[in-house]
C-alpha cells in the first residue's frame, strides 16, 4: 500500500509544479482575447498551437528542427571531443598550458558571435560556418571544466593506480578522465545550451532552413503567430536537450549520485 | 585572484597572444593566406584609427553600450529582487519556481524576432531583449545565494528584533552576494552576446550593425577592427567587473 | 632482527618545495633497516615527515639524497612489489568493489578465472562478502578501508605500506580494524610499514616502533614491541601499558617540539 501513496504523492507534487505553468497559459489565453492587445502583438496560445500544428503536418517544422539539431549537435560533438582533448593537454603539459591559457581566459568572456561575419567571410554561407561558430562558442566551457576536473583528481587515486603498475596512457584513460568525469559533464551541460543559442542566431543571420531562419522569415512577413510558434518550438527543443543531458549525466554518474542523494540542478 | 602581478609575469602570461598577433601579421603580409580574407593586422589597426577619428566607432559604440547597460541594469534590479523574494517566501517560490525552471533552458536568442516585432529596429527592442534574456541568471544567482544564508545569522537577527525587511537587507543580501555576483557576471557576458547577435541581424545602429555594414561594403580591414573592438570590450568589461567585485567584497570582510 | 634487511633506507634527506614560500627540510639523514616479514610502525608527531618517508619508499616521490634499496634494488618509482594503502582509501569511485580489487590483478600474468577467484578470496578475507557489486559511495568508512586493503593484498605485493589507514575512521571501527589487520597479517605474514601518530595503535600492531623526531624528521629511537598479541586483554597487561608509556614519553618530547615550531 505504501507504493500507492508514494505514487500519489509524486503525482500531487508534479501537479503542484505544473499549476503555475497552466495558470500562465490560461492567463495568456484570456489576456490575448481580452482586447487589451491586438492579435498581432500577442497571439493567443490556441492560435500559436494551431500554427505549430500546421507547420508540423503541412509545413517544414520537422525539416527545420532536423536541420537545427544537426548543426547544433555536430558542433557540440566537435566542441566536446576537442574541448576534452585540449583541456587534457593543457592540464598535463606545461607548454600547452602556457600557450592556450591566455587564449582561453581572454576568449571566454568575449562575445564570440561578433566573429560570425569573419567566419562567413572565410567559410561561406553553408553549414560549415554555422557549425564552426558553434564549436568556437561551445568549446570554452568544456576546456575549462576539463582542466578543473583533472586538477581536482586526488593524487592518491593516481598513486594507487601507479602502485598497481599502470603506465602513463592507462593512467590517463582509465583513471584520470573517469575521475574528472563529473566536472567534464558539467562543462558539457553548459556547452549544449550554448550550442543551441549560437545555431539559432547564425540561422537568423543567414536565413534558409532551420528554426532560426524560419523565425526570421516569419518576422519579416510580420507573422507574429509564426514568431511565437518559433519561440515555443525552440524552447521545447532546448528543454528537451537539457533534460536529455541530465538523464545522461545521471546514468553515467550513477556511482557518484549515490553519495549525493538529493542534490539539485 | 586578480591581484597586481609583476609586469614580467603579465608579459609572460599574455605572450602567446603577442605571438598570435605576429603570426597574423606575417601570414597576411607574406600572402600565406589571402590578404583579402585576413588583412594585415597593421592595416586593421590603421582602419581602427580612421573609424575612431571619423566618429563612426564611437557613435555606434555608445549606442550599443547604452542598450546593453540599460537592459542589464533592469535585469539586475528586477532579477535580483525576484530571486531574493523567491528565496524568502515559500508561496512566491511555489508560484514562480516552476516558471523559472521552464524558461531557463530556453535559448534567449529566440526572442530576437519577437522583440523586433514589438519594438522595431531601434533601442527599445534591444533593451527589452537584453532585459528578458539576462533576468533569469541574476534571479537564479540571487535565489541560490539567498537560500544559502546561514540560518543562525537569520535567527540571531530575528531575536534582536529585526523585522522581516530589515533582516533581509542586513543578513540575507550580504551572504547572498557571492552567488549573486556570479549570476551578474553570467548576465554581463550574456548581455554582450544578445546585443551583438541582435545588432548583427536587425539594427540600424550599433557595433553589430557597423560590422555588417562594413562587411557588406567590402571594407574588411574596418570590419575586422570593429570585430576585435567588440570582442575586447566584452573581455575588458568582464575583467573590470571581476576586479571591482573583488575590491568590494574585500572591503566588506 | 629476524632476517636479512628487505628495505634499506640510508641517509635520506627530503625537502618540501611549495609553490610559494621557501623550501622546508622535511627529512634529515633518515636511516632505517626493515627485515623481511616484519611489522614496523613509523610513529611521530604531525609534520615529522613519516608519510613522506613512506612515499619515498613507495617511489611516489623522487629521492634527493641518500639511497633506498628494496630487495637489494634501488627504488626508482612506484611498483606492485610495494603495495600502498592510503588514509582516504583511494578507491576508484566509478568501479564496484570487485572491479577495484580486480584492477591490480589485471597486470598479473593470470587467467581470467584465476583473477576472479583471487579477487573473491580477498574480498572474503576482509569480510566484504556480499558487497562485491557495491560502489564505494555506498560503503561505510570501515568497509571502504577493508576494500582498499583487499585491493592491495590481491596483487600479492612483497610488502605493505600503510599511511595512517585507520585515521579517517571512528574509534570503535578503528579498534576493530586493528584486530582484523593483525589477524590478516598473521595469515599472510608480509612486511608492513605502518605510519601512524597513535601510540596505542603502533604498540599494539607492530613488532618494532620507529619513533621519529619533529621536523626535520630523523629516526629517533626504535623500540621493540614484540609480545603475544593474541590475548584479547593485552591492552590491560602491565607489559603493554609500560611499553605504551615508554614510547609515549619518547614521542611527547617530539610533539612538544613540533608544537613550539608551529607559527602562531
Amino acid at each position: 500500500m505504501a507504493g500507492v501513496t508514494d505514487t500519489m504523492r509524486r503525482l500531487a507534487w508534479s501537479a503542484a509544479r505544473l499549476a503555475p505553468i497552466v495558470a500562465l497559459l490560461a492567463a495568456w489565453e484570456i489576456f490575448a482575447h481580452s482586447g487589451a492587445v491586438t492579435p498581432f502583438m500577442l497571439p493567443a496560445p490556441s492560435a500559436v498551437a494551431q500554427r505549430i500544428y500546421d507547420d508540423a503536418f503541412g509545413g517544414d517544422l520537422f525539416i527545420n528542427i532536423g536541420v537545427t539539431l544537426y548543426r547544433a549537435l555536430t558542433g557540440f560533438a566537435i566542441a566536446a571531443v576537442g574541448g576534452v582533448l585540449l583541456g587534457t593537454a593543457m592540464a598535463r603539459n606545461t607548454a600547452a598550458r602556457w600557450f592556450f591559457d591566455p587564449i582561453i581566459s581572454v576568449g571566454f568572456p568575449m562575445p564570440k558571435i561578433a566573429f560570425l561575419p569573419v567566419v562567413i567571410l572565410w567559410l561561406g554561407l553553408y553549414d560549415v560556418s554555422k557549425i564552426t561558430m558553434v564549436v568556437l562558442d561551445a568549446i570554452f566551457p568544456v576546456v575549462t571544466a576539463t582542466i578543473a576536473g583533472i586538477a581536482s583528481v586526488e593524487k592518491e587515486l593516481l598513486w594507487s593506480a601507479r602502485n598497481m603498475g599502470a603506465g602513463d596512457r592507462e593512467l590517463l584513460w582509465q583513471i584520470l578522465l573517469p575521475a574528472a568525469l563529473p566536472q567534464i559533464l558539467t562543462g558539457l551541460q553548459v556547452a549544449l545550451p550554448i550550442a543551441l543559442i549560437v545555431v539559432v542566431v547564425t540561422e537568423m543571420q543567414m536565413g534558409g532552413y532551420g528554426l532560426g531562419g524560419a523565425m526570421m522569415q516569419a518576422s519579416r512577413f510580420a507573422n507574429s503567430r509564426g514568431v511565437f510558434a518559433g519561440i515555443v518550438e525552440i524552447a521545447v527543443i532546448g528543454y528537451g536537450l537539457v533534460a536529455a543531458m541530465a538523464l545522461v549525466r545521471r546514468r553515467l554518474l550513477m556511482w557518484h549520485q549515490e553519495a549525493q542523494e538529493g542534490a539539485s540542478v | 585572484m586578480t591581484s597586481l602581478a609583476a609586469p614580467r609575469t603579465v608579459v609572460v602570461r599574455y605572450a602567446p597572444l603577442l605571438i598570435l598577433a605576429l603570426a597574423w601579421e606575417a601570414a597576411s603580409r607574406l600572402h600565406l593566406v589571402s590578404s583579402l580574407a585576413l588583412p594585415p593586422l597593421t592595416d586593421v589597426a590603421q582602419a581602427w584609427i580612421e573609424l575612431v577619428q571619423s566618429g563612426e566607432l564611437v557613435t555606434n559604440g555608445l549606442s550599443s553600450l547604452y542598450r546593453a547597460g540599460a537592459g542589464l541594469a533592469l535585469a539586475i534590479a528586477i532579477g535580483g529582487a525576484l530571486g531574493i523574494v523567491m528565496a524568502s517566501s515559500r508561496p512566491v517560490n511555489a508560484m514562480l519556481g516552476p516558471l523559472v525552471e521552464l524558461f531557463y533552458p530556453m535559448p534567449k536568442s529566440a526572442l530576437i524576432p519577437v522583440t523586433v516585432l514589438w519594438l522595431g529596429f531601434g533601442d527599445g527592442s534591444k533593451i527589452l531583449l537584453i532585459f528578458l534574456g539576462c533576468t533569469l541568471p541574476v534571479t537564479i544567482g540571487a535565489y541560490n545565494g539567498a537560500r544559502g544564508s546561514d540560518r543562525h545569522l537569520i535567527w540571531s537577527a530575528r531575536s534582536m528584533g529585526a523585522h522581516r525587511l530589515r533582516m533581509i537587507w542586513d543578513v540575507v543580501v550580504p551572504s547572498a552576494l557571492p552567488e549573486l555576483v556570479n549570476g551578474v557576471r553570467t548576465a554581463l557576458a550574456l548581455s554582450f552576446i544578445l546585443l551583438v547577435s541582435s545588432e548583427l541581424i536587425v539594427a540600424r545602429q550599433g557595433f553589430g550593425y557597423l560590422i555588417g555594414y562594413l562587411g557588406a561594403n567590402g571594407s574588411y580591414e574596418a570590419m575586422f577592427a570593429v570585430v576585435l573592438t567588440v570582442a575586447f570590450i566584452g573581455f575588458l568589461f568582464d575583467r573590470a567587473y571581476q576586479s571591482v567585485v573583488e575590491r568590494v567584497l574585500r572591503w566588506r570582510e | 632482527m629476524s632476517g636479512p634487511a628487505q628495505i634499506i633506507v640510508k641517509d635520506v634527506c627530503h625537502h618540501y618545495r611549495p609553490s610559494v614560500g621557501r623550501d622546508v627540510l622535511a627529512l634529515e639523514n633518515v636511516t632505517l633497516e626493515v627485515p623481511e616479514r616484519e611489522f614496523l610502525a613509523l610513529l611521530g608527531p604531525s609534520g615529522c615527515g613519516k608519510s613522506t618517508l613512506l612515499y619515498l619508499i613507495g617511489g611516489f616521490l623522487p629521492i634527493e639524497t641518500g639511497k633506498i634499496l628494496v630487495d637489494g634494488k634501488p627504488v626508482t618509482g612506484p611498483g606492485p612489489d610495494r603495495g600502498i594503502v592510503f588514509q582516504n582509501f583511494a578507491l576508484f569511485p566509478w568501479k564496484t568493489v570487485r572491479k577495484n580489487v580486480l584492477y591490480g590483478l589485471e597486470r598479473q600474468p593470470l587467467r581470467r578465472e584465476e583473477r576472479e577467484k583471487r579477487a573473491q578470496a580477498f574480498i572474503d578475507l576482509v569480510g566484504l562478502t556480499g558487497f562485491e557489486e557495491s560502489y564505494p559511495s555506498q560503503l561505510s568508512g570501515g568497509m571502504k578501508q577493508r576494500a582498499a586493503i583487499a585491493r592491495t593484498l590481491a596483487f600479492d605485493p612483497r610488502m605493505l605500506l600503510m599511511d595512517e589507514p585507520f585515521g579517517a575512521l571512528d574509534a570503535q571501527t578503528r579498534s576493530l580494524m586493528q584486530s582484523e589487520l593483525l589477524a590478516i597479517w598473521e595469515k599472510t605474514r608480509k612486511t608492513v610499514i605502518f605510519v601512524t601518530h597513535d601510540v596505542h595503535e603502533a604498540v599494539y600492531l607492530a613488532e618494532r616502533v620507529a619513533v621519529m623526531s619533529a621536523r626535520p624528521g630523523r629516526i629517533k629511537t626504535v623500540v621493540d614491541t614484540r609480545f603475544d598479541k593474541n590475548d584479547p586483554e593485552v591492552h590491560r597487561t602491565k607489559m603493554f601499558v609500560d611499553k605504551v608509556d615508554e614510547v609515549w614519553n619518547l614521542v611527547r618530547e617530539e610533539a612538544i617540539k613540533a608544537l613550539e615550531k608551529r607559527p602562531s
